[in-house]
C-alpha cells in the first residue's frame, strides 16, 4: 500500500533539475519504454514504466533504493521510441546522480556494484586522462569479489596481455590540468 | 580524403584489431588517418549517466579535433554517441557551452564528426568501396550486429534506421559474403551490465549467439568495441555459464572489408581476436558443409 503521507511531492521536481531528467514529467504512462526493454524480457520484474510512475508520484527513497535504478543497459530503445520524448535512459542517469549524492550523505546504501566500477573509472579518468584498464578491472575485482573471485579472472587479464590488449601501466596524457578543471567546471551549477 | 581520427581508450587497449583494421582498411581505400593530438577519455559507457561530465570529457576531443581543421572520425559506437551529443549540447545549450569555453580557455566553432562506418557506407558509398574488393568472401555467412549507440539514440546518430538499419548488411554483401536477417541486429549485448548484473549481460548475449546460430551464420560482424568485448572477449565465459561451447568468431567490419580488398591477415590482426578466426578463413572460397 502507498501512504501518501510518506511521498514526496518535490522528486519529480528534484529528478526534472539534474541534467538528462528536464523531461520526466512529459511522461503519460503509455508501458512503450517496458514493452521494448531488453532487461524486462529476461527480468519481468524489471519495469521501467513503474520506476518513472513511482518517480512522479513522488516514491522518492523506494526509488533511490530499488535496484532497478542500475539495471538499465543504456541501449536508448526507450529513449527512440518515447511518444512523450521523456528520454527515459538519461531520466534514469539523473535519478542515479541524485542516489549516489544520498549515498555519499550517508541518508542510503547502494548494494549494486555498478557504482563502484563508475568511480573507479571516472577516477582514472580524471587523474590520467584516459581509462587505466588494467588497474581499474583489477581493484574492482577485489574490491566486489575478494581475492579468491579476483583470481577467477585472472586467467582471462592473462590472455589479454599475451594478445597485447592489456597494459600494465596507465597512460597519462599531457592535458591533465584541463581534464581537472572540466570535472570542476561541470560539478557546478 | 583526410579525416582526424579518435581511436578512444579500447582502440589502444583491447580493440586492437579494431586499431589496426581501420588503419589498414583507410590507406586502402585512400583515406588518410591523422589522429588528434592528446586526446582522452569520452567517460565512455561509466560517465554516460552523467551527463555533464560525459559531455565535457568528450568536448575537450572536439575542441582537439576543431584544431586540425579536419572532419572528425570516430570507430568506436560510444566514443562516437558521446562525442556527438557533445557536440550538439555545445551548439545549443549555452550554459553547458559557457563552462567548457571556461574549463579549456578557447571558442568553439563545431566539428563535423561521424562513426567510421558512416563514413564508409556513405561518405565513399558501399558502392565506391565495393570497387577495392578483389576477393570474393563467399563462405562467410555473416549475421549484422549493429548493437545499440550505433544508430540510437537517432538524434545522436542520424545515419541509418535506429531499429531496423542495412547499411552495414549492403557492406557485407558487397563483399560477396552471406549477410543473414537477424532480428536480434539492434537488441542490446547488456554491455552496461556487465558491472551491475554479470549474469543479464551474459544472457543477452547468449541470445545474440542462439539467434545467429539458428539462422545459419558461422560469423558475427560488429562496428563497436564493447559489443566486441562480450561477443568475443567474454565468449569463453559467456560459454561457460552455460554449459556449452559457443565457437563463434566475431569480426569487426574492418576486418571483413579488409579481406575484401586482400589485405594480409597480419594487417587485419586476426590473430588478435579472442575466438579463433582460422576456421572462417578458412571457409573462405570453399562451399558451404551440409550437417
Amino acid at each position: 500500500m502507498i501512504k501518501s503521507s510518506e511521498l514526496d511531492p518535490n522528486f519529480k521536481y528534484e529528478i526534472s533539475k539534474e541534467p538528462g531528467g528536464e523531461n520526466i514529467k512529459k511522461c503519460f504512462n503509455c508501458t512503450g519504454c517496458t514493452v521494448g526493454c531488453p532487461v524486462t524480457e529476461i527480468d519481468k520484474s524489471y519495469n521501467p514504466r513503474m520506476i518513472l510512475r513511482k518517480s512522479l508520484l513522488g516514491m522518492r527513497k523506494e526509488v533511490l533504493t530499488d535496484d532497478s535504478i542500475w539495471l538499465c543497459a543504456s541501449c536508448y530503445i526507450c529513449f527512440e521510441r518515447c511518444p512523450q520524448d521523456v528520454k527515459i535512459t538519461e531520466v534514469v542517469g539523473a535519478i542515479r546522480a541524485i542516489a549516489l549524492r544520498e549515498a555519499r550523505a550517508g541518508n542510503i546504501k547502494i548494494k549494486n556494484t555498478k557504482p563502484v566500477f563508475d568511480n573507479l573509472f571516472i577516477d582514472s579518468v580524471r587523474s590520467n586522462g584516459r581509462w587505466y584498464e588494467a588497474g581499474v578491472s583489477g581493484t574492482f575485482m577485489l574490491k566486489t569479489k575478494g581475492v579468491g573471485g579476483a583470481i577467477g579472472y585472472a586467467p582471462m587479464g592473462l590472455a589479454l596481455f599475451k594478445k597485447g590488449k592489456l597494459s600494465i601501466l596507465p597512460h597519462k596524457i599531457k592535458g591533465t590540468d584541463e581534464i581537472k578543471r572540466i570535472f570542476e567546471e561541470v560539478s557546478t551549477k | 580524403m583526410k579525416l582526424a581520427y579518435y581511436p578512444g581508450c579500447t582502440l589502444h587497449g583491447t580493440a586492437r584489431e579494431y586499431d589496426a583494421s581501420t588503419k589498414a582498411v583507410c590507406k586502402a581505400a585512400g583515406i588518410d588517418l591523422v589522429e588528434i593530438d592528446d586526446w582522452n577519455c569520452c567517460g565512455a559507457l561509466e560517465a554516460i549517466f552523467d551527463k555533464e561530465l560525459s559531455m565535457g570529457l568528450s568536448a575537450r576531443n572536439n575542441f582537439k579535433a576543431q584544431k586540425t581543421g579536419l572532419d572528425l572520425v570516430i570507430p568506436c559506437s560510444i566514443c562516437s554517441h558521446n562525442l556527438s551529443r557533445a557536440d550538439m549540447a555545445m551548439k545549443n545549450d549555452p550554459s553547458f557551452r559557457k563552462k567548457i569555453e571556461k574549463a579549456l580557455g578557447e571558442e568553439y566553432k563545431g566539428v563535423k564528426l561521424k562513426h567510421l562506418l558512416d563514413i564508409i557506407v556513405n561518405d565513399i558509398g558501399t558502392d565506391v568501396i565495393s570497387k577495392k574488393f578483389v576477393k570474393s568472401l563467399k563462405g562467410i555467412r555473416a549475421v549484422a550486429y549493429y548493437g545499440c549507440l550505433l544508430v540510437r539514440p537517432s538524434e545522436v546518430s542520424k545515419f541509418d534506421n535506429p531499429e531496423n538499419p542495412m547499411s552495414l548488411d549492403n557492406l557485407i554483401k558487397a563483399t560477396g559474403a552471406d549477410c543473414l536477417p537477424f532480428t536480434r541486429k539492434t537488441k542490446c549485448c547488456g554491455g552496461n551490465l556487465l558491472m551491475s548484473k554479470q549474469e543479464y549481460a551474459f544472457l543477452l548475449t547468449k541470445k545474440l549467439f542462439d539467434e545467429a546460430k539458428a539462422v545459419g551464420s558461422n560469423c558475427i560482424v560488429v562496428a563497436c568495441p564493447m559489443c566486441h568485448m562480450l561477443l568475443d572477449g567474454q565468449q569463453a565465459m559467456i560459454g561457460k555459464a552455460h554449459n556449452t561451447v559457443i565457437d563463434m568468431p566475431v569480426l569487426y567490419f574492418t576486418q571483413l572489408i579488409g579481406l575484401g580488398m586482400g589485405l594480409s591477415e597480419k594487417d587485419l590482426e586476426l590473430d588478435k581476436n579472442m575466438v579463433s578466426t582460422a576456421k572462417l578463413i578458412e571457409s573462405i572460397g570453399k562451399a558451404e558443409v551440409s550437417e
